[in-house]
């Protein structure tokens, strides 16, 4: 604030500061309201998952716990073997994301940069399969993979991933044919080969399509539940939203909403570092496209 | 140009093998967990390949349900031939797993309709294996495992027996001794032959620890009355709205009355417990105070709760002084209880349902029962001898009462619908979804019935 301050003599004369000011307050206030909204669920989740079974309870709700049960957060290691669920899901995802982003870009690469006969029949057929519901390939993928005796492994929620997916390839391709021709031709007088122009021009110029990918795919993984409870079926396996689920799955019990709030925080950590990186190359990609 | 073709096929050639190796290298994860699966089909490669069996029992993921493996060592102990594999999956995917395990050639081989689903939707869709034979062979008996009788009924269907009754919930009244020694009441009796308590005398001591205030905090109400599902509550005044048939036929009913007078009436006994008498609280004040699936009981603003005895496996949790007690009178001198009976199903898909029944039996045994009561947290057994454990089960309730509310549940007990009618998670949403507006106040019985009327009958024929 006080930079503005000092920059300001040279600015307008202070009657129009005077007449904006009121403007830019309000839509300050405004900010900070609905930031404070968005934060509130936030805030509960943190809130909850630091108080004792009989204060989760209480009506109405306590804003900040009475006493805070610091050890909620050890607990749940033994109620639910969150470590081993939390170890699984990381795997999964992180797979997922490789798997994703190198058959999605391999592809993706291909329709962006070659022509050739059917090429567009091929596209369209691609993306048609967007259009096709999870639960009408449920049965037929889930007879092939336990023929192949992948039940009760990870490999039905990994491998589909090295297969690329129709939005992802979208997504990519639309990028890739922003990247100027010449760059290409460039490389190829340096007599370099198609999958290092793909490994060494295209990637690393496609960063912020990349980053976007990545964060598609782990959080899809991350959130997925009807896989792994399809295809997993002992507790060692299990993901972190299956074991979720579970903690609520009593009909005859309280949910303990506490230890599911403190799964919940734990949760959100890997997808908010995540996020927190790829935005840095959200903006490194912005200021690479903006040279050029 | 020639070379450039080359270059594209080379690339491909090297993709198609960088996604294949990448692939493999996935598989360094979950490898070792292949064989799990394998040991499914058939005599497997465990141990000694000659005899030894694997049968899998499907449960849903929760404490009170996964017990079962802690039963599993002294079983195979004592069973050397057999393995037992337990699967799961949380509440709300079990359904929809199950069919996916049975439709991929997965089928486990034990189960129950622990879903949305219900007995009389599995039998109809062929899903159960007749164990009739399997019992003559076997020569097993309900009363050496102390099971009634009337409750070996409820799975038969023509004579043909598909399911051994395991736990057995009933209709009970929860009530808050902190409320009643508030408001001055004295405390509903637990013995259902005492003619006074009514539904009447329950609206008049609910009347008593009303509060109705600008207070949120402060609102409280006098009793919460979820007597089994929406379908079935009229049978609790006496009204029946599905036909007499519908028990006999493996859960078809050829008539429903939905639209009579008798039932209209019933249901609006109900809910003038909110909108004439205000002694009970709207379905958005409930949901307000305990959120989506909680309880306004367990927090402690409800002085008399009427709902399925699972309720009491929390009772050790509650901020508050808990007792039980009889389901009122309201007008029908048979039923005044739901009876929820969970039996064990053997699969017809199973591929060993001879030792898929030795570990059913082994379940059933007085022993295991007993026992199980301690590992599930409080789920109450159909085996009369292990019960009387089961009452002494709940930290500060008299289990004198307990055993009277049980036992008088029982006789005045009625098979829940949800077990006995098929399509029956279908019916249980279209009533959810057009009670909805009823339960809020926006249109009348009259109104609604009708409607209902009509879409139970399209249900059932589907």
């Amino acid at each position: 604030m006080s930079t503005v301050k000092a920059t300001r003599p040279l600015g307008p004369p202070s009657r129009l500061r005077r007449r904006f000011k009121p403007v830019k307050l309000v839509s300050f206030i405004t900010l900070l309201l609905t930031t404070f909204l968005m934060l509130l669920p936030l805030f509960f989740m943190v809130s909850t998952s630091l108080k004792s079974k009989r204060e989760m309870l209480k009506f109405p709700p306590t804003f900040l716990p009475e006493s805070w049960a610091w050890s909620n957060y050890t607990d749940i290691f033994e109620t639910l073997q969150f470590g081993t669920l939390y170890k699984n899901s990381l795997i999964i995802a992180g797979f997922s994301v490789f798997g994703t982003l190198l058959s999605s870009a391999l592809v993706a690469y291909g329709f962006a940069r070659y022509r050739g006969r059917g090429n567009n029949f091929w596209f369209i057929l691609l993306l048609s399969t967007m259009m096709l519901p999870y639960p009408a390939i449920m049965i037929p993928q889930f007879v092939l993979f336990s023929k192949m005796q992948w039940i009760d492994t990870f490999l039905p929620l990994i491998v589909p991933a090295f297969f690329g997916s129709a939005y992802n390839i979208f997504l990519l391709r639309q990028f890739f044919s922003t990247l100027p021709e010449e760059l290409f031709d460039a490389g190829r007088m340096d007599g370099c080969g198609e999958l290092r122009m793909w490994r060494t021009i295209a990637l690393p110029l496609s960063a912020p399509a990349l980053a976007t990918v990545a964060i598609f795919a782990f959080i899809y993984s991350w959130n997925d539940l009807l896989t792994p409870v399809l295809y997993l079926s002992s507790s060692d396996k299990f993901t972190l939203p299956v074991g979720m689920a579970s903690l609520t799955s009593s009909r005859f019990r309280i949910p303990p909403w506490h230890l599911l709030m403190v799964a919940s925080v734990l949760a959100m950590v890997p997808i908010v570092t995540l996020f927190a990186i790829a935005q840095k190359q959200f903006v490194e990609g912005i200021v690479l496209t903006g040279i050029k | 140009m020639k070379n450039m073709m080359k270059s594209k096929r080379y690339a491909l050639l090297l993709a198609t093998a960088l996604t294949v190796s990448s692939v493999l290298a996935g598989c360094g994860g979950g490898k070792s967990a292949g064989n799990v699966a394998a040991s499914d089909s058939g005599a497997g490669n465990t141990g000694d390949p000659g005899k030894q069996v694997t049968i899998s029992h499907y449960t849903i993921d929760s404490e009170d349900r996964t017990f079962i493996e802690k039963l599993i060592p002294d079983f195979e102990k004592t069973h050397p031939n057999i393995k037992v594999k337990v699967e799961k999956a949380p509440y709300e995917q079990f359904d929809s797993k199950l069919q996916t395990l049975i439709a991929g050639g997965n089928s486990p081989d034990v189960t129950s309709h622990y879903g949305y689903g219900g007995f009389a939707e599995y039998y109809n869709k062929d899903m159960l294996l007749d164990l009739t034979d399997l019992i003559k062979e076997d020569g097993f008996k309900a009363q050496d495992y102390n099971i009634p009788e009337n409750l070996m009924k409820i799975y038969t269907v023509n004579g043909h027996t598909y399911g051994i009754p395991v736990n057995m919930y009933v209709t009970l009244m929860l009530y808050n001794k902190d409320m009643f020694d508030a408001a001055g009441v004295s405390y509903p009796p637990s013995d259902y032959e005492d003619k006074s308590w009514t539904f009447d005398h329950m609206v008049e001591d609910a009347k008593k620890m009303t509060i109705v205030s600008d207070d949120i905090a402060k609102t409280q109400y006098g009793v919460d009355f979820t007597w089994a599902e929406r379908d079935m509550r009229p049978l609790y005044f006496g009204a029946e709205p599905y036909s007499e048939d519908t028990w006999t036929n493996g859960g078809v009913p050829s008539e429903t009355h939905f639209d009579s007078p008798e039932v209209i009436a019933a249901y609006q006994k109900l809910f003038d417990l909110v909108f004439k008498e205000k002694v009970s609280p709207t379905s958005e004040w409930s949901k307000s105070v305990a959120g989506q699936n909680g309880d306004p009981f367990v927090a402690g603003k409800i002085g008399m709760s009427i709902g399925g005895s699972w309720n009491l496996a929390g009772a050790n949790d509650f901020p508050f002084k808990i007792g039980v007690a009889a389901v009122p009178w309201g007008g029908n001198d048979k039923v005044r209880s739901t009876l929820f009976v969970d039996p064990l199903l053997i699969l017809k898909d199973s591929k060993h349902p001879k030792e898929a029944f030795e570990w059913i039996k082994y379940l059933m045994t007085t022993e295991v029962q007993e026992k199980s009561i301690e590992l599930s947290g409080g789920n109450p057994p159909v085996n009369t001898e292990a019960a009387e454990v089961y009452y002494k089960h709940f930290d500060g309730i008299d289990p004198g009462d307990v055993k009277k509310v049980y036992e008088g549940a029982v006789k005045y007990g009625y098979e829940s619908y949800n077990h006995l009618i098929t399509n029956y998670s279908q019916i249980n949403d279209m009533f959810i979804n057009e009670l909805q507006p009823v339960e809020t106040g926006h249109k009348t019985l009259e109104e609604v019935m009708p409607v209902i009327q009509k879409k139970v009958s399209e249900i059932i024929k589907r």
